[in-house]
């Protein structure tokens, strides 16, 4: 009885703080959330309109909400027929429609991909990536609101090539700490972990905190899964006391956290009593695992700082720049720019029960998305969100941009890589889009002003089989175009419309006519220009 | 034992702009100069910017799997865990090796063998990282590995060829640039018997040239709408690109260039070709190389298959200390011959050897290191350490100092916080006494 009551009180007091944080109005339209997060920005940011960038023209906006919402460049008949398209709602109409494409859901789950597994602590992680892509292709899809998204990751167990929602988990070997951290990175936007060790030298976290946060998940573990046929790796979780003491790696289940004592690293430490730092919701010690996972995920999609984090990363996304930088430290110790914009569209997200869909739709509708871009500032005085800004391409937006480019097929040797045989993780690496990610791909939660180009993506660009293959005048695409386009500047303008989506300048007519008569082969003169396209700075950003 | 420290002191205090610590100069004022004042790590910190003007460089031997002890540099031949390994002598009396080296016994006088390494990490991903860091993954920090810190502590920017390259391919937890970026990422080859991907320049020198200007007289659009640093650094990214594959120094990768006489002296297959180019693109300038041999993961029928590993890898990794020796290069390219930890003592009932990190060995060689020593010893079961044990941080601090480098050398990680090269540790004063 005494057990039940104390249970019981628990769960009220869990209720209590989960009623107390910010609840959901009645749900917002997009365009109606836009005008006021511009209205806001001004207000908040902007002395006049003069400081702010105009606004870019149509195929600008076109191959810049093509890359970021589908993350691949459209073709030259999209080019062509958006610039055409009179109607006034053509670009709300164009961010639906890729909204509604299945390419959206795969393009966002490789960023998530991305945000996880760069952090991976060890490279058989990787054997869960394609089972991430595949499941949260599908669940951003289907629009599943971010916060079951995000539930679906923290109460995850089972085989990892089958669940991807086990990611998270996996990519931190199933360890305690490490969890604790990236969930609450991830989600939150909160680096609490940097009080594992020591109280926060710049937040208000205390050392306990943290080991509260981390007694949610003691329960957990990862385990390898060998059959004749496959290995893999399974989350596991237990409320049983396992007979095997729980190693120094730290990653087999045991019943309660213990907070490592300092001063003695050999000694058990604290037994801590899980407890969310940001409200101070608390289970019981001896609380099963599903309960406290399940509490958590309530606990976190509950407060106000998911909403922010969530919406941070999507404007820096799409904007360039984020309210809080990095992405992924913000809270109560953060000072946002334009902190009111930041909680209109908050709020927003908020009250469209966390709609993804909504967020991307609201956010490009906006003056400050649909700016022309300026370069990124790092001044520390210069007015943020005045202007878009060009951003790197992530490596699968780069290899969509080249396939489309180049007419070239994707390879697809088994890309679903879920259990049994084949798609296994060796495979996997050798799959060309693996190989060119790991040439090309970056921690999508580094500051992008820190994502530099190198000599191996330099000389895959310009000497790789597959892109120079791409470029013979005698097979493959540009065959094709020579033979039916005669007219010299018509084919510079389906080069550049392939490309870079966007007519070329006069300016860039008459150098290319400059060139071929200077080259005096009409074929090589045609296959040195699509190599420079693809070769410049343009095509590997967005504008 | 006294010379070599003496002559040491006295090239550093001859030196321009040699002294980098303040402990160093608090010494030298109290001692007066006197060579005797001088702690040890004082003296090797002063040797740094000497070492560095020197082009020091690294070639790491890595033997991916774990390398039984018993079966290379640490043979047990008197007890049953040793099997049936034979000892042999080598070029410094007193001083065997397992039967599976006969060119490595040959050249024993420039090896300095530890044999006492100790660890606690039995996890072939996160034991070859610690063994390519120093540290332990986390997953807050991407820390560099250690030929990328090697890289930017006394690398040569200016050079057309990278700091550091890696033959044989990717391998997993090995780590690159981490914090530092890209530009300390391995170049990785494939194979020393192929040239590097993608250095094949795409179309003739002429054409690849006009190609380039096109490119950059192209990208003026871009540059005034937003785009003018992005294409300033990619343009600075392409040129270094085109420059190293249109280098004459390219040849370096081609190891067919060397004489036949040479080649056959290292040897045949994929490691001795690896250990061929590490040291060609060391003489052409390269810091730090790293050379692959897989498969030493021996669960089961470990003496029949450490003897074939052996194979691949005694001759050539003999040959390259040799060679580096006759050139006159052995003194400033420190070569180490390691795996990510060691075997168990007890012969399992397949015939094979577990994983050991508790007592295992390495193979030091060159870069001022002194050859003809063992360090340490385990009892004779194999099981204990039972002299000198040297700890990962050890073994690591002790690398970086014969390359020049400060291990207490703080780096900015990219959340602002302070990651020193080496966290603890001494330097193991025998290797160069």
């Amino acid at each position: 009885m005494q057990r039940f009551r104390s249970t019981l009180v628990a769960i009220l007091a869990g209720t209590l703080a989960v009623a107390t944080v910010a609840h959901a109005g009645p749900r917002q339209e997009s365009p109606a959330v836009a005008k006021q997060v511009d209205a806001s920005l001004a207000a908040e940011l902007f002395a006049s309109q003069t400081e702010v960038a105009p606004q870019c023209d149509d195929a600008t906006f076109l191959r810049r909400v093509w890359l970021d919402v589908v993350g691949d460049i459209p073709a030259p008949e999209h080019v062509i027929a958006f610039s055409l398209d009179p109607s006034p709602d053509k670009r709300e109409r164009l961010v639906r429609e890729l909204l509604a494409d299945p390419q959206y859901g795969v393009n966002w789950a490789r960023y998530w991909r991305d945000v996880i597994f760069y952090r991976r602590i060890e490279d058989r992680a990787l054997i869960a990536s394609n089972a991430l892509e595949a499941d949260l292709s599908q669940q951003l899809n289907e629009n599943v609101p971010w916060d079951k998204i995000a539930a679906g990751f923290i109460t995850a167990t089972g085989d990892v090539r089958d669940n991807g929602s086990t990611a998270i988990i996996m990519a931190q070997e199933g360890r305690t700490e490490e969890t604790t951290a990236e969930v609450a990175r991830i989600f939150l936007g909160v680096q609490i972990q940097c009080a594992q060790c020591h109280d926060h030298p710049y937040d208000r976290w205390k050392r306990g905190q943290f080991h509260e946060l981390a007694a949610f998940f003691p329960r957990i573990g990862v385990r390898p899964v060998r059959t004749p046929t496959s290995r893999s790796f399974q989350v596991v979780a237990s409320d049983r006391q396992l007979r095997i003491a729980k190693n120094d790696d730290g990653n087999r289940p045991t019943p309660e956290h213990f907070m490592p004592d300092l001063e003695d690293p050999s000694a058990k430490g604290t037994q801590m009593q899980p407890k969310f730092f940001l409200t101070s919701a608390k289970l019981d010690v001896g609380t099963p695992d599903a309960k406290r996972r399940e509490m958590l995920s309530k606990y976190l999609t509950r407060n106000e700082w998911f909403a922010v984090a969530a919406v941070n990363r999507m404007w820096s996304e799409l904007v360039g720049a984020g309210f809080y930088e990095p992405v992924d430290d913000v809270g109560p110790d953060r000072t946002a720019r334009a902190p009111k914009t930041m909680e209109i569209l908050s709020q927003g997200f908020r009250d469209s029960d966390y709609d993804v869909k909504w967020l991307i739709e609201t956010i490009a509708a906006t003056d400050a998305y649909q700016r022309q871009s300026r370069p990124r500032e790092t001044e520390a005085d210069h007015i943020p969100f005045a202007a878009n800004v060009p951003q790197p391409l992530r490596a699968d937006q780069l290899y969509n941009a080249l396939l489309s480019a180049l007419d070239l097929p994707e390879t697809t040797p088994n890309r679903p890589g879920r259990g049994g045989a084949g798609g296994g993780f060796r495979q996997q690496q050798r799959d060309p889009r693996t190989q060119f990610n790991l040439t090309f791909g970056f921690d999508p939660s580094e500051p992008r002003e820190t994502i530099s180009g190198s000599i191996p993506q330099s000389l895959a660009m310009m000497n790789s089989a597959q892109v120079a293959g791409g470029l013979r005048a005698n097979r493959g695409v540009l065959s094709g175009l020579l033979e039916e386009i005669n007219d010299n500047d018509e084919m510079f303008t389906e080069l550049y419309l392939r490309t870079l989506s966007r007519q070329p300048t006069e300016d860039e007519l008459a150098r290319a006519g400059a060139y071929l008569d200077e080259v005096g082969n009409r074929k090589q003169a045609i296959e040195d220009l699509a190599w420079v396209l693809v070769n410049s700075a343009e095509f590997r950003h967005r504008r | 034992m006294f010379a070599p420290l003496q002559h040491h002191t006295h090239v550093s205090l001859r030196g321009s702009r040699v002294v980098r610590r303040r402990d160093f100069l608090k010494a030298s004022a109290a001692g007066g100069l006197a060579a005797s004042a001088l702690s040890w790590t004082d003296v090797l910190a002063a040797r740094a910017d000497e070492l560095r003007d020197r082009g020091m460089a690294c070639i790491l031997l890595w033997m991916s799997g774990g390398p039984s002890q018993f079966e290379t540099f640490s043979p047990k031949p008197g007890h049953a865990n040793g099997g049936e390994t034979k000892a042999i002598d080598t070029s410094v009396a007193g001083i065997q090796i397992a039967d599976n080296l006969p060119h490595m016994a040959k050249v024993a006088n420039e090896l300095a063998i530890i044999r006492s390494m100790t660890s606690k990490e039995g996890n072939h991903q996160r034991a070859t990282y610690l063994l390519h860091h120093g540290y332990l993954p986390m997953a807050s920090v991407k820390h560099p590995t250690l030929g990328a810190n090697v890289a930017d502590q006394i690398g040569n920017a200016a050079s057309e060829l990278p700091s550091f390259v890696q033959i044989g391919g990717r391998l997993p937890n090995s780590g690159g640039g981490g914090f530092l970026g890209v530009d300390y990422d391995p170049l990785i080859i494939q194979s020393a018997t192929k040239p590097p991907q993608n250095t094949t320049p795409s179309a003739e020198a002429n054409r690849f040239a006009r190609r380039m200007r096109l490119l950059e007289s192209m990208q003026g659009d871009f540059a005034a709408m937003g785009g003018a640093q992005v294409v300033a650094d990619q343009q600075k990214v392409a040129k270094r690109a085109t420059d190293m594959i249109h280098s004459p120094k390219m040849e370096v990768f081609d190891i067919e260039r060397e004489p036949a006489a040479v080649r056959e002296a290292y040897g045949s297959g994929e490691f001795a070709a690896g250990c061929l180019m590490a040291r060609r693109l060391v003489e052409q300038g390269v810091t730090f190389v790293e050379v692959h041999s897989r498969g030493w993961d021996t669960h089961q029928d470990n003496f029949n298959s450490v003897r074939n590993l052996c194979g691949n890898v005694d001759q050539p990794g003999a040959r390259l200390i040799a060679d580096l020796k006759e050139r006159g290069m052995l003194d400033r390219t420190l070569v180490i011959w390691m795996g990510e930890f060691g075997r168990t003592p007890q012969i399992n009932p397949r015939g094979g050897r577990d994983h050991f990190p508790k007592a295992f060995n390495v193979a030091l060689a060159g870069g001022g290191v002194r050859g003809g020593q063992v360090i340490g010893a385990t009892s004779d079961s194999g099981t204990e350490v039972t002299d000198r044990p040297v700890t990962i941080p050890d073994l690591f601090r002790s690398v970086y100092h014969t390359l020049g480098i400060d291990p207490e050398y703080e780096n900015m990680s990219g959340g602002g916080r302070p990651i020193k090269i080496v966290d603890g540790g001494e330097v193991v004063e025998e290797l160069f006494s």
